[in-house]
C-alpha cells in the first residue's frame, strides 16, 4: 500500500509552483501593454508584432536554427559512432583516452570548452563564423548524443545482431537493418537533445561566434543585461511554448506506443 | 579487427582528439605565455615553430592568480581524502568493530575529515613557505580577486547544492509514493523546464528579484515588509538560480533509487517495529544514498564553473571562476590570464569529476 | 544416406565408411585464464539431431558458437564437410541458429522475419515468397505472417525463430536452448514437433540444453560436457544403461551410488562377474561388467532406483539388502523409498502405484528388504 500524505502533497505542489511559477510569470507579462514590465496595463500582442519586426532577432534566430540543425546531425553520426564504439569495439589501443575525451566534455565547465575551441581556431588560422560554431557545437554535443545511446546500446541483446550475421548480413548490413532501426527512438532522442544544446548555448557560442555570425543566445543575454524587456518575454514565451509543444506531444506518442504494446502482448498472451 | 572497424573508431577518436584534446593543450600553453599588445594578445604563435614557442614559457600568470595556494590546497585535498578513505576507516575498525555503516557514521567521518583537510591545508601552506623561500612569491597571494573567486564559487556550489538537495529530495521522494499512473506525468513535468532554454529560466528570475520585481511588490501589498529587499545582485539571488536551474539535476537521480526500491522494505521495517519516521531514516534514506550523491555531484559540478547566473543575477558583487575567466578574456583581453584560470578551475573540478565516476562506477557494478 | 538397407537402425557413427558432416579436431578455447573448451575431438553426422547437454559453464554454449562463427578456436580445427570453417565469418557459414531469445527482430514482422536471411542469399526475389509460405506451412503459423513478434505468444515466437533458421535450408541447424522459455507442458508437445521437421527437412541437428529429459527425448546422441570437456557421447539408451563414469550417472537421471572395492579373493561365478565389497557386515554386491576390474581395485556401483524392488518379505534374488523405510515421495505414478541399509547409507527404490493409496502395506519405519538381478547396475572405474 502506498501512503499518499499530505506532506507529500504539499512537497509536490510547492516543488512544481516554484519550477513553474516563474516561467508562468514570464508568459503573462509577455501580454502585458506597458513597456513597464512589472505594472500590468492590460492584454496586448504587440511585442510579439514587434519581435517580428526586429531584423537582428530574426537573424540571429536563422543563424541559430542553421548552427543547431547542422551541429546535432553531424553529432548524432558521430555520437551515435563512439557509443557503438563504446559498447561493441571491446578492447583496442586508446580505449581509455577515448572514454575520457567522450565523457570530459559532459562536465567541462563551458568557459573551458569555449575558451580552448576559440584558441584552437585562432591558432589554426580559422576565420570564426557559423562554421566553428557548428564545430564546437558538434563536439560537445556528441558526448551527449554517445550517452543517451550507449545506455540504449547496453540493453540491446546482442543475439539479434548476431541473429542477423548468422541469416547472411555483412556487419555494416547488420547494423543498417537491425540496429539502427531498434535503437533509432534512443538516435532521435540524441538528436533532439544535441538541437535543444545547440539552440540554448550561450558560452560557447560567444567564444566561437565571429561578428557576423550572432546567435539568439548571445543576442538575448546581451538585450538581458540592460534588464528585462517585453520584447524578450515574448521571445521566451515563444520558446517555452515551443519546447512545451514538443516535450509533451513526444511523451504522449512514446506512451500510447507504450500502451498499445503492453495490449498487443496481452492479445497475444 | 578489419579496415572498417578501425575507421569506424577512427573517425569520432580524430574528431575529439584535434576538437577536444588539441584545444586543451593549447590552452595550457597559452596559460604558459607572456601577455602581448598585439592582437592575438599572446606570444609566442604555434606558426613561430614549438621551440621557440617552448622557450618562452614561465610561470607568470599561475603567480599572478594565487595558483600556488590552490596547488596547496589541492595537496590538502588530496591527503584529507586519503584520510577518510584509508585512515579514518582503519581508526573506525580498531575502535567500533562490527558496527554497520550508517548516514551517521558517513557524516561523522565527513566532518572529521573535512577539519582534518583544513588543518591540512594550513601545514602544507606554511611547510612549501618555509621549505622554499624562493617559491614564496608563488604561494602568496598577489591578487586577492582570483583567490577569493576559488572559494566564493566553492562555499557558492557547496551551498546551492545543499539547498537543492534540501528542495530536490522531498519532491522526489513524493513522486516516488505517487500513483503508478501519475509518474510519467510528474517525470514529464520534471524534465520539462530542462528542455527549455537555460538562458529564459535565470532571465525569468531578474523580473521576479528585482527591487521593484514582483517578489517584492506581492510583499509590499500583503504587508510583509515596508522597504523592497534588495535580492538581485546579491549571493542570494545566485542560490534561487541555481537551485532553480538544476533542480532537475538533483531530482531525477534521486527519484530513480527512490523508484527502484521495493516497498516492501519499508513494510518489513515498519513490520519489525519502526516508526513511518525511523523506518524512513534507517531504510529508505540509506537506499537513496547512491541517487543522494548522483544528484549533489550534478548539480556542485557545473555550478562551480558556472557563468550565467552569477553574470545575471550575481551583479557586481558575485565573484565566481567561470565569471572571471570570462572577464580576463572579454573584458581585460588578457587571455594568458584567462587560460590559467580555465586550468586552475579544471584542477579544482578534476577531484569531484574523480569521485563522481567512482560513484558511478561503483553503482554499475552494484547493478551487475 | 549410404545406408544400403532402409529398415537398418540410424547409426552413422558406428559406420566405419561414413564420413562425418562437423569434425572438432583437438579444439581448445580460452577466454583469458578461463578454458571453456578443452582439448575436445569430436565427429557430428549427418542428419544426426545432436545433444550436447551439461551444466551451465560446461563449454556447451561455447562449442555451439565456435558453429556458428562467433567465436573462434584458440587451438585446432573445426571442419565442415571436411572444410575448414575456422576463418569463414558467420554470415558465410552454410549454418544457421535458433537463439535462445529467439532473437527476433522486434520492428519485422513474422514474414519479414522469416524472409531476413532469403533476401540475403542468391534466391530470386520471385522465390522468397514462395519459401516463406513453406515455412509458415511447415511451422503452423500462417495466420501470424503479418503480426510483429510482440503480438504473438511464447510458443509461436519460439516457432518463427525456427522457421526463420530454417528458411534457408542450411546443411547444420544450431538450437540454443530452443525450449528454455516455455512452460512444461508445451515444451513436451514441441519436442516432437521438433523431431518431426527434423525428420521431414533432413537437416541436421546440434542443440544444446541442459535439460536431460529433453536430450533424453529428442536426441539421436547425446554429449555430456563438463568443465570444457566431453564426459560420454552415446545414444541416450547408452547414457541411460551404461554410464562410463560416475559423473554421468548421477547427471543423467536418478541413481544410487555405492562406493565398494573388488573383492579378494575373487569369487567368480563367470567370466564377467564382479563381487563389490562395501561394507564390513552386510554381504558383496553381485554385479557384472564386460571386462571387470581387477581385483582389490575401487570402484562405485551405480543402480538406478527403479531397478530396485522393494517387498516386505524376503526375495530371493542375487542382491538382497535389509533395510528401514526413512521417507516416501509419493508422485502419483510411483512412490520412491529412501531406505537406510547401513548408517548413513539410504538406497532409493522406486514401485509403481498400481494400487490405491490406502491398499499399499509399505510405510515409514518398516523393515523392507530390497533386491535387484546381478545385471540391473553398472560397474564404474571413474
Amino acid at each position: 500500500m502506498r501512503r499518499f500524505s499530505w506532506f507529500n502533497a504539499t512537497s509536490l505542489t510547492f516543488g512544481f509552483a516554484f519550477l513553474y511559477l516563474p516561467m508562468l510569470i514570464l508568459i503573462i507579462y509577455s501580454f502585458n501593454e506597458s513597456r513597464l514590465v512589472t505594472v500590468w496595463a492590460g492584454f496586448s500582442t504587440k511585442w510579439y508584432g514587434e519581435l517580428f519586426q526586429n531584423e537582428q532577432f530574426l537573424d540571429a534566430a536563422w543563424v541559430t536554427v542553421k548552427v543547431a540543425f547542422w551541429s546535432s546531425t553531424i553529432a548524432t553520426v558521430l555520437g551515435t559512432m563512439a557509443a557503438y564504439i563504446m559498447v561493441r569495439a571491446g578492447r583496442f589501443r586508446g580505449r581509455g583516452l577515448f572514454s575520457g575525451m567522450i565523457y570530459a566534455p559532459l562536465v567541462m565547465p563551458e568557459v573551458i570548452t569555449g575558451l580552448s575551441l576559440l584558441l584552437f581556431f585562432i591558432a589554426i588560422g580559422l576565420d570564426r563564423g557559423v562554421l566553428t560554431i557548428v564545430l564546437a557545437h558538434t563536439t560537445f554535443a556528441m558526448c551527449y548524443v554517445s550517452v543517451v545511446v550507449t545506455s540504449r546500446l547496453v540493453s540491446f541483446d546482442q543475439s539479434l545482431e548476431e541473429a542477423a550475421l548468422d541469416l547472411g548480413c555483412t556487419p555494416f548490413d547488420a547494423f543498417r537493418s537491425v540496429t539502427l532501426p531498434i535503437i533509432m527512438p534512443a538516435v532521435i532522442s540524441g538528436w533532439l537533445l544535441a538541437f535543444t544544446l545547440s539552440l540554448d548555448d550561450l558560452v560557447i557560442a560567444s567564444f566561437t561566434s565571429g561578428p557576423s555570425s550572432t546567435t539568439l543566445p548571445i543576442k538575448i543575454f546581451s538585450a538581458v543585461r540592460l534588464g528585462v524587456t517585453p520584447e524578450i518575454n515574448a521571445l521566451s514565451t515563444i520558446m517555452i511554448g515551443l519546447v512545451t509543444l514538443g516535450v509533451v506531444s513526444a511523451s504522449l506518442v512514446s506512451r500510447a506506443t507504450a500502451k498499445k504494446a503492453r495490449a498487443d502482448e496481452q492479445a497475444a498472451g | 579487427m578489419n579496415w572498417r572497424g578501425r575507421l569506424l573508431i577512427a573517425i569520432p577518436y580524430a574528431w575529439l582528439l584535434v576538437l577536444f584534446l588539441v584545444p586543451f593543450v593549447i590552452v595550457l600553453k597559452i596559460s604558459l605565455s607572456d601577455i602581448a599588445l598585439a592582437i592575438p594578445p599572446y606570444t609566442p604563435n604555434l606558426k613561430d615553430g614549438f621551440w621557440p614557442m617552448l622557450s618562452v614559457l614561465d610561470l607568470e600568470n599561475y603567480a599572478f592568480i594565487g595558483a600556488g595556494a590552490v596547488v596547496a590546497g589541492f595537496a590538502g585535498l588530496v591527503l584529507c581524502i586519503a584520510m577518510y578513505r584509508v585512515i579514518f576507516p582503519r581508526i573506525r575498525r580498531a575502535m567500533l568493530p562490527e558496527t554497520a555503516d550508517t548516514i551517521f557514521d558517513s557524516a561523522a567521518a565527513a566532518l572529521t575529515a573535512l577539519a582534518v583537510a583544513i588543518v591540512n591545508v594550513a601545514i602544507v601552506v606554511a611547510v612549501l613557505a618555509f621549505l622554499f623561500p624562493a617559491l614564496n612569491a608563488f604561494v602568496e597571494i598577489p591578487d586577492f580577486l582570483y583567490f577569493a573567486a576559488y572559494l566564493s564559487s566553492l562555499k557558492i556550489a557547496v551551498i546551492s547544492t545543499f539547498l537543492t538537495l534540501l528542495i530536490g529530495y522531498p519532491i522526489a521522494y513524493a513522486m516516488a509514493r505517487a500513483a503508478q499512473h501519475w509518474r510519467p506525468t510528474l517525470l514529464m513535468l520534471v524534465i520539462l523546464p530542462f528542455w527549455t532554454s537555460f538562458l529564459i529560466r535565470v532571465y525569468a528570475w531578474i523580473g521576479i528579484l528585482s527591487t521593484e520585481g514582483y517578489l517584492n511588490q506581492l510583499l509590499l501589498s500583503i504587508g510583509v515588509i515596508s522597504e523592497p529587499l534588495a535580492i538581485l545582485n546579491t549571493p542570494i539571488a545566485v542560490y534561487v538560480g541555481v537551485v532553480y536551474t538544476y533542480l532537475p539535476f538533483m531530482v531525477l537521480p534521486i527519484y530513480a533509487t527512490l523508484d527502484k526500491m521495493d516497498d516492501s522494505l519499508v513494510e518489513a521495517a515498519e513490520d519489525l517495529g519502526c516508526t513511518a519516521l525511523s523506518a524512513f531514516w534507517l531504510v529508505t534514506a540509506p537506499l537513496s544514498k547512491p541517487g543522494v550523491i548522483a544528484g549533489c555531484f550534478l548539480v556542485f559540478i557545473p555550478t562551480l564553473g558556472e557563468f550565467v547566473i552569477p553574470s545575471l543575477l550575481g551583479g557586481s558583487d558575485t565573484v565566481m571562476i567561470g565569471k572571471v575567466l570570462w572577464e580576463e578574456f572579454f573584458n581585460n583581453r588578457d587571455w594568458p590570464v584567462a587560460s590559467a584560470v580555465a586550468v586552475i578551475l579544471l584542477m579544482i573540478l578534476i577531484i569531484p569529476i574523480v569521485l563522481f565516476q567512482r560513484n558511478e562506477q561503483k553503482q554499475r557494478e552494484l547493478e551487475g | 544416406m549410404a545406408h544400403a538397407n532402409p529398415d537398418a537402425v540410424f547409426a552413422p557413427w558406428d559406420d566405419p565408411v561414413e564420413k562425418p558432416l562437423i569434425q572438432f579436431k583437438n579444439v581448445t578455447k580460452r577466454f583469458g585464464d578461463f578454458t571453456a573448451i578443452d582439448d575436445l575431438t569430436l565427429d557430428i553426422y549427418a542428419k544426426e539431431f545432436f545433444a550436447l547437454l551439461g551444466p551451465s559453464g560446461c563449454g556447451k554454449t561455447t562449442l555451439m558458437r565456435m558453429l556458428g562463427g562467433f567465436e573462434t578456436p584458440t587451438e585446432g580445427t573445426i571442419l565442415l564437410d571436411g572444410v575448414d570453417i575456422g576463418p569463414v565469418p558467420p554470415n558465410e557459414r552454410p549454418v544457421n541458429m535458433m537463439f535462445q531469445s529467439y532473437a527476433l527482430f522486434p520492428h519485422l514482422s513474422v514474414w519479414d522475419n522469416i524472409a531476413f536471411g532469403l533476401k540475403r542469399s542468391d534466391m530470386p526475389k520471385d522465390q522468397i515468397g514462395d519459401r516463406v509460405e513453406q515455412m509458415l506451412k511447415l511451422t503452423q503459423l500462417g495466420k501470424f505472417a503479418g503480426r510483429k513478434p510482440h503480438q504473438i505468444s511464447g510458443g509461436q515466437r519460439q516457432r518463427v525463430a525456427l522457421a526463420r533458421s530454417l528458411a534457408k535450408a542450411p546443411k547444420l541447424l544450431l538450437l540454443d536452448e530452443p525450449l528454455g522459455a516455455l512452460d512444461k507442458k508445451l515444451r513436451h508437445e514441441t519436442q516432437f514437433e521438433l523431431m518431426d521437421i527434423q525428420e521431414s527437412t533432413g537437416t541436421t541437428f546440434v542443440i544444446v540444453t541442459h535439460d536431460q529429459e529433453e536430450a533424453m527425448t529428442v536426441a539421436t546422441r547425446v554429449a555430456v560436457m563438463t568443465e570444457g570437456k566431453l564426459a560420454q557421447v552415446a545414444t541416450p539408451e547408452v547414457i541411460y544403461e551404461a554410464p562410463n563414469s560416475a559423473y554421468v550417472a548421477d547427471f543423467i537421471g536418478d541413481v544410487n551410488l555405492i562406493e565398494g572395492t573388488v573383492e579378494v579373493p575373487a569369487k567368480r561365478a563367470s567370466e564377467t562377474s564382479v563381487a563389490i565389497k562395501w561394507s564390513a557386515t552386510a554381504p558383496a554386491i553381485n554385479a557384472s561388467a564386460d571386462t571387470p576390474p581387477p581385483a582389490a581395485s575401487s570402484v562405485t556401483f551405480a543402480i538406478r532406483p527403479e531397478k530396485v524392488a522393494i517387498s516386505s518379505t524376503k526375495p530371493k534374488a542375487a542382491n538382497v539388502l535389509e533395510g528401514k523405510i526413512l521417507d516416501i515421495a509419493y508422485l502419483g505414478n510411483i512412490s520412491t523409498y529412501h531406505v537406510e541399509v547401513a548408517p548413513g547409507l539410504i538406497i532409493k527404490a522406486q514401485a509403481t502405484n498400481a494400487k490405491r493409496v490406502s491398499r499399499r502395506n509399505l510405510t515409514w519405519e518398516d523393515h523392507v528388504y530390497l533386491s535387484w538381478t546381478d545385471t540391473a547396475g553398472v560397474v564404474l572405474t571413474a
